[in-house]
């Protein structure tokens, strides 16, 4: 049997991985609600995050100053992106912005190599100090990754439950065209939920900077985990995200322990049964593309 | 005799360009555009006919490359029968997990099968560690034993072998695209609605296509295998993903041609991009959106009128238009 | 063959020469009609006869592959349907799909959004049922319901025209006489087009109607005279 000193820090890992997960799922998930495209290129912002981070927290000796910039760059990239590439094609079908955004995220990180080079950069960790959790010694940072996650969860919905914004948001999830209807000018509406997107995504690269090596191919490497976390959860859906994100760390984090070749793959497994049994998700919405 | 003729001269003409160009271009690099070419063609058929995009055709293709390799490792020395355990056993797994993917709808499609992918990999490199030799991979190229007629081993028969291979590939899918079948993987890709009162069932439909296209694949895999004589996990590697994908955009989605002229180009240029700015990825990716933008046509795409102008413009005037717009 | 109105700056809303097609398949030929003031005009035909689809093309959700579509001075072709809403002609679907995760409350809020117009007094005198329901998930609203909810929404801002889409159908007839006398009423400071399969509702309040057949107007009604049940029905 597994003594609990393992599994506590394995449970906080595991919250920690599934935090870093959801951040970039939450944009992911909002982006095709409203927009109807799947916008792969949300792990180039989070890679963009990532190394924004290691160059400010290099230059300035403050992580978090770095994690507020990745968060900065990564909206401001969205924001182009989206006005130069997303503005045409939001009308086409999913496999199209599938395919371009796929394009966005490889050329993305030939970018990323030009500026950085391939060779692997590490990230300081801003607090190194432990915190003693029922007799077992837990990272604070991890712990400071899942606040900040819970923190962005709880102004998520805030943002969508309390502002006019966030209410023609889930408005706009059900039919867009009902909104544009009111004279709500959609195209704004899509812009800024594609900057928050990109700017979640760059937090969720900052934050994550510090507890792995930052290289240009990190975006491919948590594509599969993001969108699994997506599938699973249900495109669409945030509260489905928050609870995929949470079962898929935790099976990455306690599968390992158990056997650590599994844990790469269980939460694959786990998806295919999801799937199999309910194809659109645990809450996920039969919606299609008009 | 002249019917035969017309329907084949397309496919003999591409594959004779390309066994001429044996005299100016390295062996190595044909050999790889071949099977590139094989790899992809199932990728845009399932975009093209389907209407699914797959971002995990290095799974299938691994499953073709691993079948051989095992053979050939721990069983056998025939190439032949390796070659043939390798699209049985891409066959056998495109069957199996078939049923399930395409029930799904296109974005879960793409992403389950990049999940495949990952599976496979980690199969591959760490929980079958103990036959895959993991990250070092399988090496038996001493092992395939020489052949009479077309001996595998030597890098010039295999090109006449590919060669071969790959005609009997593309007359195929041009059978396909002229077959009932084709027409409902259209319907299925248009209109699920209209395909389902016309008697046939999208489900079945697709499935067929899946299981068609995969095959294809495995079959590249598993002559990458007998041609490399090496297997590694690497090869259904995420990272490997965007290939097919990318050339079939490149080469014009659904085009009959497209994939040969995508892979030719791509690995082109990825030699010769990478000698000249070393920054491959950069390229390709705003490649990719370009042509995305652009109207998503492709090399072959772009080019097929033009060449269809240019030799037909007497006879088959009136046709350039509707060929044009839904090219094969 | 309708003669062609010429435009009129007394219109608040004048179609000329408006071809529409899906594709391939062309759906509205030559359409041409104009709504003053305080006109209840009425557009009814089959199922299939392209009226939605003149309504959505008016409000900017098609565009046209040709014509016009002006309201007083400005061109409203190739605006975006926001633009068109927010300028004061609103389209109001048939489809009675309310945001349904959002509550009553919600809904108004967002038509009140684009205005900035937050009286919802007007709203509430037409339909004083909504007061009630304000807190209610518009999704567990009825039919009738929702149809007010729509109707409200649309009215915030004080918009020119409406354009209302199938308003009764499916709906219980206390709730179509209620929705008649609205009609009536919002037609002392608004136009209203509506589409419309209830025939005696259309004689009873419109001051014009046009029957459209196969994506043409084939009869244009506008004396009060002629505007009977009967008169209707030859054209459907």
């Amino acid at each position: 049997m597994m003594d609990t000193q393992l599994l506590i820090s394995g449970v906080i890992f595991g919250l920690s991985i599934g935090s870093i997960y959801f951040l970039m799922a939450i944009g992911l998930s909002l982006c095709f609600g409203l927009m109807r495209i799947i916008s792969l290129d949300q792990l180039l912002y989070y890679s963009i995050g990532a190394y924004i981070t290691y160059s400010l927290s290099l230059a300035t000796g403050n992580v978090w100053l770095g994690v507020l910039g990745g968060v900065a760059v990564g909206g401001i990239t969205a924001f182009a992106v989206e006005r130069l590439v997303f503005r045409r094609i939001y009308e086409r079908e999913l496999t199209f912005s599938m395919i371009t955004s796929f394009g966005i995220l490889i050329g993305g990180i030939g970018v990323i190599k030009f500026f950085w080079g391939v060779v692997p950069r590490p990230v300081p960790v801003p607090t190194m100090s432990q915190i003693d959790i029922i007799g077992t010694d837990v990272p604070v940072y991890r712990l400071i990754v899942v606040g900040v996650a819970a923190l962005v969860y709880i102004g998520i919905w805030l943002f969508l439950n309390r502002t006019i914004i966030g209410k023609a948001i889930r408005a706009g999830i059900e039919d867009v065209e009902h909104v544009e209807g009111l004279g709500i000018n959609v195209s704004r509406l899509f812009t800024i939920t594609f900057i928050i997107a990109g700017a979640l995504s760059g937090l969720a690269g900052g934050l994550h900077a510090p507890l792995i090596m930052v290289d240009p191919a990190m975006g491919l490497e948590v594509l599969a985990f993001v969108f699994m976390v997506v599938i699973i959860g249900g495109l669409g859906s945030i509260k489905g995200t928050l609870i995929s994100a949470f079962i898929v760390g935790q099976v990455v984090s306690i599968g390992s322990l158990i056997y650590a070749p599994l844990a790469m793959m269980a939460p694959f497994a786990i998806m295919l049964l999801i799937l199999l049994i309910k194809p659109t998700g645990l809450y996920g919405s039969t919606l299609v593309k008009k | 005799m002249i019917k035969a003729f017309k329907w084949w001269w397309g496919i003999v003409l591409a594959f004779s360009l390309l066994g001429l160009s044996r005299a100016f271009l390295p062996l190595a690099f044909l050999n790889e555009v071949i099977i590139f070419s094989i790899y992809t063609i199932g990728c845009s058929f399932l975009l093209g006919r389907v209407g699914f995009i797959s971002f995990g055709q290095p799974a299938y293709l691994a499953v073709g490359a691993y079948g051989t390799a095992f053979y050939l490792f721990y069983f056998g020395t025939n190439p032949y029968v390796g070659l043939l355990v390798g699209v049985l056993s891409g066959l056998i797994v495109s069957g199996i997990v078939g049923p399930l993917f395409v029930k799904l709808r296109s974005d879960y499609f793409a992403l389950v099968n990049l999940a495949l992918a990952v599976i496979i990999f980690y199969l591959m490199q760490k929980v079958l560690a103990d036959i895959t030799k993991g990250d070092n991979g399988l090496w038996f190229l001493t092992n395939i034993a020489s052949t009479p007629v077309l001996d595998l081993g030597k890098p010039s028969h295999f090109f006449i072998f590919a060669l071969l291979v790959a005609m009997a590939v593309w007359a195929f899918y041009k059978y396909l695209d002229d077959s009932i079948f084709g027409a409902c993987c259209l319907a299925t890709k248009i209109n699920e609605d209209k395909l389902k009162f016309l008697g046939y069932s999208n489900y079945s439909v697709r499935l067929l296509a899946f299981i068609m296209a995969n095959t294809t694949t495995a079959l590249a895999g598993a002559m990458y295998a007998v041609y490399l004589g090496f297997v590694s996990p690497e090869m259904s590697s995420p990272h490997r993903a965007p290939d097919p994908v990318v050339v079939t955009i490149l080469g014009g989605v659904g085009t009959l041609y497209g994939p040969l002229v995508g892979a030719f180009a791509y690995t082109g240029m990825k030699d010769a991009i990478s000698k000249l700015i070393g920054n491959w990825e950069l390229f390709i990716g705003f490649l990719l959106v370009f042509i995305m933008l652009a109207g998503e046509k492709g090399i072959w795409g772009t080019l097929q009128p033009h060449l269809e102008k240019l030799f037909f413009w007497k006879k088959r005037k009136p046709e350039t238009d509707s060929s044009a717009k839904a090219p094969r | 063959m309708p003669p062609h109105s010429a435009a009129n700056n007394d219109d608040l809303l004048t179609v000329s020469g408006l071809n529409v097609s899906y594709g391939e398949s062309k759906v509205l030929f030559d359409i041409a009609l104009s709504v003053r003031p305080n006109q209840i005009v009425a557009c009814v035909g089959r199922n299939g006869a392209g009226k939605s689809t003149l309504l959505k093309s008016i409000a900017g959700f098609l565009k046209p592959t040709s014509g016009s579509v002006t309201s007083g001075q400005t061109n409203l072709v190739g605006r975006k349907s926001y633009d068109i809403a927010k300028m004061g002609i609103k389209y109001v679907p048939q489809d009675k799909k309310v945001f349904s995760d959002l509550t009553v409350q919600e809904n108004l809020e967002l038509g009140s959004y684009a205005t900035q117009d937050y009286n919802w007094d007007r709203v509430t005198d037409y339909f004083p049922k909504l007061k009630v329901l304000m807190a209610r998930k518009a999704g567990f609203l009825s039919g009738g319901e929702r149809q007010m909810l729509m109707i409200g929404r649309a009215l915030l801002g004080s918009p020119k025209v409406l354009l209302i889409d199938e308003p009764t159908e499916g709906l219980a007839p206390s709730i179509v006489t209620h929705l008649r006398n609205v009609f009536t009423e919002l037609s002392k400071n608004t136009a209203l087009v509506i589409v419309e399969q209830n025939l005696p509702l259309v004689c009873a309040i419109s001051s014009k109607v046009y029957a459209l057949k196969e994506g043409r107007i084939v009869a244009e009604l506008a004396d009060p005279d002629s505007i009977k049940v009967d008169a209707c029905e030859r054209y459907l």
